[in-house]
């Protein structure tokens, strides 16, 4: 799993606050987690001895687990992906993440840890999204390779593939203008174009692309515009099931496989016009130097 | 700068061995791999101007090495989903025109231009065959291996284009 790893630049009094707080719900005591990352911590900060009660255990949210405390990170993706839920009514906003760390049973202070413009609970989701993608297409593979499944041609592999992920934002399309938004301020910029590239190229390894020159990057390029062309056209869909989308993703990757076989026509008629010249320049001297000779 | 500026990591998951050092790896092979092609495209050019010469069989054989070597990085490349250098298509056009202006200086001139390539380039694998040792030579063994033959293989380069600058 490759993670892109971004320095914790936690400040204590958040999860010295959320540990208070817990302690008087008596549901999610944090043990010196903060302990890991610090090596001072602000007076008054009593770290528990003992949890309370069994430690719930979280699967597929990265980061350790051991022994018994939650790291800061672990923490976080819980909150958000129990916000997620509320993003429907409230968007991507504090308020939905407050909501989120109610049903964990957390003071909705907890929200103070992210930014009020909802950048770290969309990122979430699309590295959520992005990782059931990976996940789905390696399972296609699997059957592939165990001979249950066929191996789909390019262009229905792209098809299918970029449909199945913009599927994922159909509970969410109401509120997903104001994410993409929130994906362009330039404070976000580098992360969520890393989660997209990263995306498409994992569209373009299951699809079987072994390139190893310029290609890897006009492929690439390709597919990114296409899926940002149709995501737009899903914004703005109002058909049955976004039918009009997929004619459109379609008929979008059709004209990508037509431009690729058109650009090798036009190598192979390149390549036949410059032998032609040649043969035109080696008869024309020929036939100086035989009329030199006479 | 908002109150508690939350960093999260995100993750995607990509299919990488376990366990190693991705970045370095990302950049050893894309290097070499840009090297070789480069290297390919160097030769490409001598043969060009000296093909039909006495050197040609020599840089021939030279070349066919380097062939090789461009496969070998190909698959590694496939295999560590790395992505190649975006300065393919300079290296293509500058190795050639150095091999060919190398060789149009000479005999001479071709082995010195062979010579000096290869010396750096097998400098280069060194330092690389160092690093990942530091890093931990049982994981890379196959790595390691792979780029300690090449080396090799670089240094008889530069010992054959040594015999036969001092020839021509």
């Amino acid at each position: 799993v490759r993670c892109q790893h971004y320095p914790p630049l936690r400040a204590l009094q958040a999860s010295a606050v959320l540990g208070r707080v817990s302690d008087e719900h008596k549901k999610e005591p944090l043990t010196s987690s903060s302990q890991q990352h610090f090596d001072s911590h602000p007076a008054g900060h009593q770290p528990e001895e003992e949890p309370q009660g069994p430690r719930p255990s979280y699967t597929g949210q990265g980061g350790q687990e051991s022994e018994d405390y939650e790291s800061e990170e672990q923490l976080q993706h819980r909150i958000l992906t129990a916000a997620l839920e509320f993003v429907p009514e409230h968007g991507w906003t504090a308020e939905a993440i407050a909501e989120g760390a109610k049903t964990l049973g957390l003071s909705v202070a907890a929200a103070g840890m992210f930014h009020s413009d909802g950048s770290e609970l969309i990122l979430h989701f699309v590295s959520e999204c992005n990782t059931k993608l990976s996940e789905l297409l390696e399972k296609e593979q699997k059957l592939v390779q165990l001979g249950k499944a066929e191996k789909k041609p390019v262009d229905e592999f792209l098809r299918d593939a970029v449909e199945a992920r913009l599927r994922m934002l159909i509970p969410y399309i109401e509120k997903w203008p104001q994410a993409l938004s929130v994906l362009l301020l330039p404070r976000n910029i580098p992360s969520s174009l890393n989660l997209l590239s990263s995306m498409i190229d994992d569209i373009w390894h299951y699809a079987g692309d072994q390139s190893t020159d310029f290609n890897w990057y006009t492929r690439r390029a390709v597919l990114t515009g296409i899926y940002n062309t149709t995501e737009l056209v899903m914004m703005q869909d109002s058909s049955p099931d976004f039918e009009d989308t997929w004619r459109f993703l379609h008929n979008r990757v059709a004209d990508a496989m037509n431009m690729s076989s058109t650009a090798s026509q036009v190598q192979s008629t390149g390549e036949a016009v410059v032998q032609g010249l040649m043969g035109a320049a080696v008869t024309v001297s020929n036939a100086e130097t035989s009329r030199a000779l006479r | 700068v908002p109150a508690g500026g939350a960093s999260l990591r995100l993750c995607s998951t990509r299919g990488a061995p376990e366990g190693i050092n991705k970045p370095v790896i990302d950049r050893i092979i894309r290097v070499d791999h840009a090297g070789e092609y480069g290297a390919n495209r160097i030769y490409a050019g001598q043969m060009a101007v000296l093909g039909r010469s006495s050197v040609g069989p020599i840089i021939q054989q030279m070349w066919n090495q380097e062939k090789d070597h461009l496969k070998k990085f190909n698959e590694l490349m496939v295999a560590y989903r790395v992505r190649p250098t975006v300065l393919l298509p300079f290296w293509n056009v500058a190795g050639f025109v150095l091999g060919a202006g190398s060789a149009l200086l000479g005999k001479k001139g071709a082995m010195a231009c062979t010579v000096a390539v290869e010396e750096s380039i097998s400098d280069h694998y060194n330092n690389q065959i160092r690093t990942l040792m530091e890093e931990d030579p049982e994981k890379y063994k196959e790595l390691l291996q792979v780029i300690k033959q090449f080396r090799d293989d670089e240094l008889e380069h530069h010992d054959t284009g040594l015999e036969h600058d001092a020839e021509a």
